[in-house]
């Protein structure tokens, strides 16, 4: 059992670290998608299933959507100016 | 085992520190913005974890078995609602002084500047 | 401030943070051997004062309901905030069409995404409404559900197109909904305090255990808290993708 616990901790440091070193932001939002999964995997493991529940919905679904959006809107703007 | 949780809560606000510091580009700086909230939530859920317990849910056990602390995790609720909220007004913020200024590198961006 | 400048102040910040951090990981308790009185109280005494089998529903709503009304607020002010910031320099026109990326391919969207976004979208709201009222009794709660049913309506957007979005929500409706959540919430506080209770007392009939109504007030903070979440990340979204639009100029081919 603590195995999974330091297995899940290092996956976590392993992907906010990944999250930072990718400098496009293109890149950054799957990054962020990929990082809040293991956050939930870990939250999970941690016997918190609300947090988890919650962590997927918003920092899968709504935050990199967010991102996305804001990118697009940049990128219309670029080509209009 | 013991410390290895708290030393990843501190190398993800390590990080998250420096990748907002050596950012080129507004929009990855929110994404590493919520790389130092993740920290926080790390920290908050492993302060409250015990060994052999289960989740904090007296559906199928009766109430007295060990349990993982139920506080910690309305904590880190309202936190990813905090963090969820200030990033789309970050965003917000971001698209707004593209609009004005045409760029986002944070190196030709200098505040209170008078636009040109 | 050049990078290079950064890196130089921070280099000694990050020094003494990490001395402080090193105290402190030395000083903490160990992990998995927790010292927290309040949380075992909470687990012990919970389900037996309030009948609910969620403890974490109970801190939220219950014990800790006045932080949650703080993090309402603050979930409401922060979207009035981006709607202002990002309307206020747009304009309110209603008139537009989809902006393009210049270079860009466009496909066409197929009749299979289109046929499983409208059942999973559909699916997807059912299943953030069963999260919100079974909070609790199982993993779940008002705002869990009400993100999840928020992010359906991302699924309608893909499957039917912008136009078609735009048509099922109207941005009055889901202000309306978040305004009254945000309301129901803040009478779950006054009522009990105009008839002689303390705030956000449980006043109602406390239902039983791991049955749908359980916890007296707490369910209806619950769907008042789901309502206003739903209500506020749909703005959120909506305004986002508000963004994206230009006046209306030549005709596009095809409203995306």
């Amino acid at each position: 059992m603590s195995w999974l616990i330091g297995a899940a901790l290092v996956m976590s440091a392993l992907s906010g670290w990944l999250v930072v070193i990718s400098r496009d932001p293109k890149r950054q939002v799957f990054a962020l998608c990929a990082n809040s999964l293991v956050l939930a995997l870990l939250f999970f493991i941690l016997q918190a299933p609300d947090v988890a529940f919650s962590e997927i919905a918003v920092d899968t679904v709504v935050v990199p959507l967010l991102f996305l959006i804001a990118l697009a809107a940049i990128a219309i703007n670029e080509g209009r100016r | 085992m013991s410390v290895l949780a708290w030393c990843v809560v501190a190398w993800l606000l390590g990080i998250g520190v420096y990748g907002m510091v050596t950012s080129r580009n507004y929009v990855h700086l929110i994404g590493c913005l919520s790389v130092c909230q993740s920290a926080t939530y790390v920290l908050l859920l492993g302060i409250g974890f015990r060994w052999g317990a289960g989740p904090p849910i007296f559906y199928d056990h009766p109430p007295g078995t060990p349990a993982v602390d139920p506080v910690v995790q309305a904590f880190v609720l309202t936190d990813i609602v905090v963090s969820a909220a200030m990033t789309a007004l970050l965003l917000a913020i971001a698209l707004q002084v593209h609009k004005k200024r045409g760029t986002l590198d944070t190196q030709h961006l200098r505040p209170l500047r008078p636009t040109e | 401030m050049t990078t290079r400048w950064r890196l130089i102040v921070l280099v000694p910040v990050l020094l003494v943070l990490g001395t402080a951090a090193t105290e402190i990981i030395l000083t903490l308790p160990s992990f998995g051997h927790p010292l927290t009185r309040y949380g075992m109280t909470v687990n012990t005494l919970a389900p037996a004062l309030r009948n609910v089998s969620n403890a974490v529903t109970s801190v939220m709503y219950d014990f800790r309901g006045i932080d949650t009304l703080g993090e309402e607020s603050m979930l409401i002010c922060a979207v009035t905030a981006a709607v202002m910031l990002l309307r206020g320099r747009r304009g309110e026109d209603g008139n537009e069409q989809a902006g393009r990326v210049s270079g860009r391919a466009w496909a066409e969207r197929s009749d299979a995404m289109v046929l499983m976004c409208r059942l999973f979208a559909t699916m997807l709201f059912l299943f953030g409404v069963y999260v919100v009222l079974h909070g609790t009794v199982t993993p779940g709660g008002g705002f869990q559900g009400g993100v999840i049913a928020a992010s359906s309506f991302t699924l309608l957007y893909l499957g039917g197109g912008y136009m078609v979005w735009r048509r099922m929500l109207h941005s009055p409706v889901l202000v309306a909904l978040e305004g009254v959540g945000g309301l129901a919430y803040v009478l779950c506080a006054a009522v009990p305090l105009a008839f002689g209770y303390s705030a956000l007392q449980n006043v109602l009939p406390l239902g039983n255990w791991k049955d749908l109504y359980s916890g007296g007030l707490m369910v209806i903070i619950n769907i008042a808290v789901g309502i206003a979440v739903i209500g506020s990340f749909a703005a959120l979204l909506l305004e986002f993708m508000e963004e994206t639009r230009v006046p209306k100029g030549p005709v596009a081919e095809e409203d995306t």
